[in-house]
């Protein structure tokens, strides 16, 4: 009986997230989509008791699995928090250092951590594309003590340096940029989550270097899969596939409609024995 | 202070005496601020206005106010646009806005492409940037320092600057203040005063309300002043801050409104269908074609509908005093 899994690499992003996901820590949670998916999966999983806040205020809640319709957009997202305040609130908290690790998805992040949602192409007065703008993201990345970032692995979402910075990475990766610029001291981004590889930071130079890759990939292919030189440590971990449990969850009761999880290619893949 | 770099946005220079003088001349007395929601826009919002709302329309935003902001073709309004859904997308939709600080909105329709077509002026900041500045101005500051925005090129397009912190010697981001000219907030309760109570997550309910000259609150319910002083902990907004108090139930239609109702998906819909498409039919129909909220929801809505939207999200933990 072959043991063949597929899943899609919106799936693979989610349940490699979910798995960094630990009890330990305070999360800082963008308000919908990828990341709060990948905190509902942890809670379903190794982490029932992980502690969330998304940026309206909300403080760890327990909401149903499944919220139709936008997630934000619904009174079921706050079920049974902790507690209800505001946004201001969250930002003094993280501001003071209390919120470990923002989660945050993107549509550009660059070599140095650094992610753009504001526009492509043009110039800032009369962009050709327009986005939505910063949001939250530049409070997670600038103020949490860590934060994890998603960008499915695509050249055209990896650049070597983003058009407009609308959340700081360690922008010129010189030393202490971030400080200079008047952030906290000791913050930036972790990881950076693909579909089919776990990203860090060079701890002297700010670079993106590569932690872990998927068992269906190879280095090379990674490395053809950004639009700069990805910095490649001896010592290179198996990133953990997504597994038959997790699936089921996510599948079943976090997006029982396929609308998010539905995205990106299959990747079709077979454990050795 | 030494200013080492500065952000070329604009913003309204803070006026926080100028901001007194205005409060100073607003009445406290407590009398009934009940009125319809023609009324209250006529009155309280002017073209040009510098206008700001808690939440969103997907939830607990002033919808209905919305509505009959554009069916009075307000024009040239600046909008604090934090945290937004189709909010924007609406109002310009409407014609009536020419200026936006931009924290964060729901891409790819109206509001993209009006920036790019250089119809509306935008500058960047990030959804705490802008509540932050609505703190500082309900604060009565000219400005506060913050711990984020800076480095980023949301710093340099927008109008932060970059100080040496006079104790510390370190560098630190200061924001202005801002004091809006009318704030649009919808609450679960609120007395015919304006003492107006919220449950859920605010967002920016009391620095919205607190920075802004003039106030509008549309309410789910009209409760009474005995039940505001038999449970003051609730009470989210007090009454001297408000002008005009507007009774809406629904209010937040399209939009949900938390414990109460939810979202409706066949309207939200037709609303990201219109953001992307173009507005005539749609604003013919839900704005246009009827007289008020009440009108709209007697004529295009529907009982099921409401019935419907209300079976969907109704909870009573923490949503009911």
């Amino acid at each position: 009986m072959s043991n063949t899994i597929n899943f899609t690499q919106t799936e693979a992003m989610l349940c490699t997230v979910s798995n960094l996901i630990t009890e330990d820590k305070a999360y800082w949670i963008a308000i919908g989509g990828l990341p709060l998916m990948a905190m509902m999966l942890a809670r379903r999983t190794h982490a029932p008791e992980a502690f969330y806040v998304v940026e309206d205020g909300t403080v760890s809640p327990q909401p149903p699995a499944y919220v139709p319709f936008i997630t934000g957009a619904s009174g079921l997202s706050a079920y049974r928090a902790i507690a209800w305040k505001d946004m201001n609130t969250m930002g003094f908290h993280c501001a003071v250092g209390y919120y470990d690790m923002g989660i945050l998805d993107c549509l550009q992040v660059d070599m140095y951590g650094n992610i753009n949602s504001t526009f492509l192409g043009g110039t800032y007065e009369q962009p050709k594309r327009r986005f939505g703008g910063p949001g939250g993201a530049n409070e997670i990345l600038s103020m949490c003590w860590g934060t994890i970032i998603l960008a499915e692995l695509d050249k055209r979402n990896y650049p070597k340096r983003v058009e407009f910075i609308s959340s700081p990475g360690y922008l010129d990766g010189t030393p202490n940029a971030r400080e200079k610029a008047g952030l906290p001291a000791n913050t930036g981004p972790t990881y950076v989550v693909a579909d089919s590889a776990i990203f860090g930071f060079d701890e002297k130079t700010h670079r993106m270097k590569v932690i872990s890759i998927a068992p269906w990939i190879t280095l090379d292919e990674v490395r053809a899969s950004v639009d700069f030189e990805l910095l490649v440590p001896p010592q290179i971990e198996v990133m953990k596939p997504p597994s038959e449990e997790q699936l089921t969850i996510v599948r079943a009761d976090i997006d029982p409609t396929g609308r998010a999880i539905g995205a990106g290619k299959w990747i079709e893949y077979t454990p050795k024995e | 202070m030494e200013v080492l770099a500065e952000g070329k946005g604009f913003f309204r220079m803070p006026d926080p005496d100028g901001h007194r003088e205005w409060i100073r001349k607003k009445s406290r007395q407590m009398k009934s601020k009940l009125m319809t929601e023609k009324e209250a826009i006529e009155k309280f919002v002017s073209d040009g206005d510098y206008l700001g709302y808690d939440l969103m329309l997907h939830k607990r935003g002033p919808t209905a106010l919305y509505r009959e902001i554009i069916r009075q073709k307000k024009k040239d309004l600046w909008l604090a646009c934090r945290f937004s859904g189709v909010d924007p997308g609406l109002l310009i939709g409407g014609g009536c806005v020419s200026r936006m600080d931009i924290g964060w909105f729901i891409q790819s329709g109206t509001a993209s492409k009006a920036i790019e077509q250089g119809k509306v002026k935008c500058t960047e900041w990030t959804n705490s940037a802008i509540v932050y500045r609505e703190l500082a101005g309900a604060m009565g500051l000219p400005f506060l320092p913050m711990r984020y925005v800076g480095g980023s090129d949301v710093f340099s397009h927008s109008g932060a600057k970059l100080a040496k912190d006079p104790y510390t010697g370190k560098p630190i981001v200061l924001v202005p203040a801002i004091n809006l000219d009318v704030a649009l907030i919808h609450v679960h309760q609120c007395d015919e005063f304006g003492n107006a109570r919220i449950f859920g997550p605010g967002l920016s309910p009391i620095e919205t309300a607190s920075c802004a000259k003039k106030l509008i609150i549309s309410t789910e319910e009209i409760i009474s002043n005995e039940d505001i002083r038999r449970n003051p902990g609730l009470t989210t907004i007090p009454y001297y801050m408000v002008d005009a108090v507007v009774h809406l139930p629904f209010g937040s239609y399209p939009g949900a409104m938390p414990g109460m109702y939810g979202a409706d998906p066949d309207h939200t819909m037709e609303l990201m269908m219109a953001d992307r498409m173009g507005w005539d039919a749609y604003l013919k129909k839900w704005v246009f074609d009827v007289a008020d909220h009440a009108d709209l929801l007697e004529k295009v809505v529907g009982a099921k509908k409401l019935l419907d939207v209300t079976k969907m999200e109704t909870v009573r933990e923490g949503y009911h005093a």
